[in-house]
């Protein structure tokens, strides 16, 4: 496209000639902040984390988001991706996202360097009800790359200790080669009242492994958890949460105990481009938290 | 609000004075073989034998592509710059019923929460003269999902036909300030109704029974085999969304040289195959049997679970422009059929 | 001023996409010789000839070049043996087709240039040079330059075709009830009688047990080409497909056997005897000069092949590529940009085509993505275009493309012009044999190549 087509292409209606009056649009929704890749991880092969700082220094003071929310990332020229916001609101002053190589946008994000700047557009979604939350136990099940969608409302929960009961974090995973935030587990487990325990499916295990061996349900259902005064919190792979749910009922949870977040093909993020629409919700504005409860009344259209 | 009377002449004198305000008015033409809404300079330019536009008017708020971010790269870093959007003060004349109902129906999906200024900066600068139906064609059938030859519902001013006059009905305060622009060639109303032109036109409808809705009952025929049965014929493309005025499904597109690009917004259609397809390879409508449940379903059931009101006007567009001849009020009865045996 | 300034200075901006072997290597021969030459033209390099697809030729006057050379080893020379014969086989066609479009062809050049011609390198650079310069800047790509022409061919009358003898209708229902009855087929594509809203037209129908024949019709309103439904897994999951196909629907069956879409023994096919259908209260502009309306493959045939009539005449389409033709190629830049404007990329078109069975299609590539999504004026040109190169020699003209159009774009004169050029070079009409191979899989030595330098 050569430069002085972009005023031909903002046309107003098909082979009609450019409007008389224009005005330049101010709260536009579509528009992103731009963010400084300031430092990165690999967690697996094709797994990477960034930590990214908003250029702008009156947005990165005022920034807030709710631990569960996601946002749209933007390598510009390529496209946008949703991730969900991995870090916790009480850790500010930057965000991180976890995400696999998968796509287009993904691979040309995974080719970004530090020191580069992407698009943050959000924080979109509803979030994790921490408040309601209080004095219970936390169960935490995060299967793959599942458990990124868990660290942000871990965190916030491990931030704030005394709010809640006991916590058992189960990070499981295909292989060990698949574990993300493996560098984190330690910092995870040294925290009072916290059991991580970490989990491959059978056949991932090395040598030297001295994690659980067996699927993440099947792992979860022999640590014995109870489901008096808890909730269970859980994120992964479609047959995963399948399993899991069913793994909860047979411990005695009820649905309203049980969470999840999902993920479905999005564009505006914002519930008006249709895309993420499942039954009456849009997954970008009615979720991505649902629980089993909410989860078992979505038409299987996800 | 005022209700008036206008002459068949004074109809040409009044859109000819509005021409020559500062305004852009937007009527019918015919163009191409087709009749679409387009701006005019002379009354004579209006489609003489309007029933309906082929293309929905949706493209004047909402067009098929538009850009919603620019950037450029200097020294090596995006610079972004917010595009200019169209706000010319326009006057679209003669949408149906059905169609002036569909823009509040848009109204709904482009406000809301995150309010799209590229949507309502179009929207806020519209004034929307409607007018009745007296002659509904065989793939009308606004009466099945709520509305009526001359529901009121999305105009600012509502012209109905009445023998060689019209009934002209401001609806709106800006429905009012046009009409007070051209006083003097409105007379009062008096006694003038529409209602027997209404159950006229009502009268001549061919299928005027209410359509079922299944914002209650979509979980019990989800899975039902009649999908299926429906969807086969459906060959996925997108000519009912695209000729639909309340579909407003879209995609977002980045396009760019390594110097500058946009990012753009353009019309997309849940038929496509690649519409919920995740990078991951996994995809939640495989087949076409799912993709048009999925229409139907957004349309008689989600939406009017979330707004109040189903999701199409009966405008009869995607029956006449499908290729395979796929005829939604048919299809929706149908499944209503099958929805009462389960 | 600046502007001015501008349009004095301007420099033709030329792409040569050339092979590796021969041309690239001439050029820099050329350099290597100091031969001094206009510095135009920006190379790109690629294996062969044989893997410049027409795809990017359009990408490049996309992107603004003035013009573009097309570049590789002699006829026998290729480095891949066969490459540049098959390349030569493409840009024969589609060097006619980018006439029809309305390109200015001084901006389209094809050459053969070997790896020792450094000198012919340079001369070809310069006085293609002087061409792009001759025919000015390229026009803004994709919009008109000056308004819209009309194209106002007049055609001859031609007459309603008789209705098909209700027998054939009660001959298919029985073929049917038979095939389903004794499972030889699990579904009969046909058509039925539309109710509802459409109400008069006929309309495509899946009828899978044999009570259900009765719903099965045929009469001059069954326009569609159901073919497309031979390769749609909804259809598919029945197992073999009993198909009522007209002759030209067959033709399409054919294309799809000989592109390994099914197998013949998958398909069981209800040949029609058809004098042509009904579109728009006419007879449908495809069936006026039809050559097949007996069918030339078939499993059961129905009608009385001695009902067929003689053809109502020439083909029309014909008649007005041939106005087109007689116009300056600015006036059919200003007949088909417009068209291409009003695209709104519904893909109407590649839905309702039986021979649009890529998944994904191209338009779907993301990586990278060869044709915009968006439907402004340059991503609706590089779509229909795309679109109509990919059915060069393979659309038998059901003209369903064209009729499934919701904004009325010409797109049976695209293809039928493409039809037109594969068989004026190569003598070969798409659709009647199934073990032929495809034009552009496959070339002649001899094929012409007066336009190649």
């Amino acid at each position: 496209m050569r430069k002085g087509e972009r005023k031909m292409m903002t046309s107003v209606a098909i082979g009609v000639a450019a409007p008389r009056e224009t005005v330049k649009v101010t709260r536009n929704i579509y528009k992103p902040h731009l963010m400084t890749i300031v430092w990165m991880r690999d967690e697996t092969h094709d797994t990477r984390t960034l930590r990214l700082q908003f250029k702008d220094p009156k947005v990165a003071e005022t920034f807030d988001w709710k631990p569960g929310q996601f946002a749209q990332y933007s390598v510009f020229g390529v496209g946008e991706c949703v991730f969900t916001i991995a870090n916790s609101p009480t850790r500010k002053g930057y965000i991180e996202c976890t995400f696999r190589q998968v796509g287009k946008v993904t691979s040309a994000l995974r080719d970004m360097e530090v020191g580069q700047t992407i698009g943050f557009r959000g924080p979109y979604g509803n979030w994790f009800p921490v408040d309601e939350w209080e004095g219970k136990r936390l169960y935490f099940v995060g299967g793959g790359i599942g458990t990124v969608a868990l660290r942000g409302v871990m965190q916030y929960c491990l931030d704030n200790r005394k709010r809640y009961g006991e916590i058992l974090i189960l990070n499981a995973a295909r292989t060990v080669a698949d574990l993300v935030y493996k560098s984190e587990m330690e910092e995870w487990a040294s925290v009072d009242g916290v059991t991580l325990v970490k989990a491959v499916d059978p056949g991932g295990e090395t040598p030297d492994w001295d994690g659980k061996v067996g699927l993440a349900p099947n792992v979860f259902e022999e640590l014995k958890p109870t489901p008096d005064n808890a909730v269970l919190i859980t994120c992964g792979p479609p047959i995963m949460i399948r399993f899991m749910l069913l793994a909860a009922e047979r411990l005695g949870f009820k649905p309203e105990q049980v969470y999840t977040t999902l993920e479905n093909r999005m564009k505006c993020g914002l519930g008006k481009c249709g895309r993420c629409n499942v039954g009456p919700y849009y997954v970008c504005k009615d979720g991505p938290v649902f629980t089993a409860a909410q989860l078992a009344k979505l038409p299987k259209d996800f | 609000m005022q209700r008036k009377r206008l002459t068949s002449e004074n109809l040409k004198r009044w859109v000819d004075a509005l021409i020559a305000s500062e305004r852009r008015v937007i009527a019918p033409v015919h163009e191409a073989g087709l009749t679409v809404f387009r701006p005019i300079q002379s009354s004579d330019e209006i489609a003489p034998n309007y029933t309906k536009s082929d293309l929905p008017f949706k493209e004047w708020l909402f067009p098929p592509t538009e850009v919603i971010l620019c950037y450029r790269i200097e020294d090596g870093e995006p610079v972004l710059e917010d595009p200019e959007v169209d706000s010319t003060e326009t006057v679209a004349l003669f949408l149906r019923p059905c169609d002036a109902a569909a823009i509040s129906i848009l109204d709904k999906v482009f406000g809301g929460d995150y309010e799209d200024e590229f949507y309502l900066t179009r929207r806020r600068r519209l004034t929307i003269v409607g007018l009745s139906c007296t002659e509904p064609q065989p793939e009308c059938f606004c009466t099945s999902v709520g509305l009526s030859p001359t529901s009121e519902q999305g105009s600012d001013v509502l012209l109905t036909r009445i023998g060689n006059d019209f009934l002209v009905e401001a609806l709106t305060e800006k429905g009012e300030q046009l009409l007070n622009e051209s006083a003097d060639l409105f007379v009062d109303a008096g006694d003038l109704t529409k209602e027997q032109v209404t159950a006229e036109a009502v009268a001549k409808m061919r299928r005027p029974e209410p359509l079922p809705n299944f914002s209650d009952t979509y979980a019990e025929i989800f899975e039902h085999p009649v999908w299926e049965e429906v969807a086969r014929k459906c060959l996925g493309c997108g000519v009912c969304a695209y000729s639909c005025p309340t579909c407003h499904c879209y995609d977002i597109v980045d396009e760019a040289t390594l110097f500058e690009g946009v990012r753009c917004r353009n019309w997309d259609c849940c038929a496509f195959a690649l519409f919920t397809l995740h990078a991951s390879g996994h995809n939640p409508r495989p087949t076409q049997a799912h993709r048009y449940r999925q229409r139907v379903l957004h349309k008689f059931a989600y939406f009017l679970q979330t707004y109040g009101q189903n999701m199409c006007v009966g405008c009869g567009r995607c029956i006449i422009k499908c290729p395979v001849g796929m005829d939604i009020y048919e299809i929706v009865q149908r499944v209503g059929e099958q929805l009462a045996k389960v | 001023m600046a502007k001015e300034v501008k349009e004095r200075n301007w420099e033709p901006k030329i792409v040569a996409f050339v092979c590796n072997w021969c041309t690239y290597v001439g050029a820099d021969a050329a350099g290597t010789s100091r031969m001094q030459y206009a510095p135009n033209v920006r190379i790109i390099r690629f294996p062969c000839t044989g893997r410049i697809d027409p795809l990017f030729i359009i990408r490049a006057f996309q992107q603004g070049v003035d013009g573009v050379i097309v570049s590789g080893c002699h006829p026998g020379d290729c480095h891949y043996v066969s490459g540049n014969l098959l390349a030569r086989r493409r840009w024969i066609v589609f060097r006619k087709f980018m006439d029809f479009i309305g390109l200015d062809l001084r901006r389209l050049h094809f050459a053969w240039v070997s790896a020792t011609e450094g000198a012919k390198w340079a001369k070809l650079v310069n006085e293609i040079v002087e061409e792009v310069r001759s025919a000015g800047p390229a026009p803004a790509w994709a919009f008109p330059t000056n308004g819209a022409t009309v194209l106002e061919t007049s055609l001859p009358e031609v007459g309603l075709p008789p209705s098909p003898p209700v027998e054939m209708t009660a001959q298919i229902r029985e073929i049917a009830k038979r095939l389903l009855g004794t499972g030889e087929v699990g579904v009969v594509v046909g058509y039925e009688m539309a109710t509802g809203a459409r109400e008069g037209e006929a309309t495509p129908t899946f009828v899978n047990k044999p009570e259900d024949a009765d719903r099965l019709v045929f009469n001059e309103r069954c326009v569609h080409n159901l073919a497309v439904y031979l390769t749609n897994p909804l259809v598919k999951k029945f197992g073999k497909v009993g198909i009522v196909a007209k002759g030209c629907d067959i033709r399409s069956i054919v294309g799809l056997i000989q592109e390994n879409q099914i197998k013949r023994e998958d398909v069981s096919i209800i040949g029609v005897v058809c004098n042509g259908v009904v579109v728009n209260g006419k007879l449908a502009e495809k069936c006026v000069n039809c050559q097949v309306k007996v069918p030339h493959l078939y499993d059961h045939l129905v009608g009385d092949p001695s009902w067929a009539q003689s053809p109502s005449g020439e083909n029309p389409l014909d008649a007005q590529i041939a106005d087109l033709e007689s116009l300056s190629p600015e006036e059919r830049w200003n007949f088909w940009m417009p068209q291409f404007a009003r695209c709104i990329r519904c893909y109407a078109c590649r839905a309702v085509c039986p021979l649009c069975y890529c998944q994904p299609c191209i338009a779907e590539k993301h990586r990278p993505q060869w044709i915009p999504t968006s439907p402004h004026p340059h991503g609706n040109l590089a779509w229909n275009i795309i679109r109509a190169w990919h059915l060069a020699g393979r659309c038998i003209g059901c003209g369903e493309c064209a009729r499934a159009c919701p904004v009325n774009i010409r797109l049976d004169l695209l293809n039928r012009k493409l039809a037109l050029e594969v068989e004026r070079a190569f003598g070969y009409r798409p659709g009647f044999d199934p073990s032929a191979p495809t034009p552009l899989s496959t070339y002649r030595p001899d094929d012409k190549e007066d336009f190649i330098r």
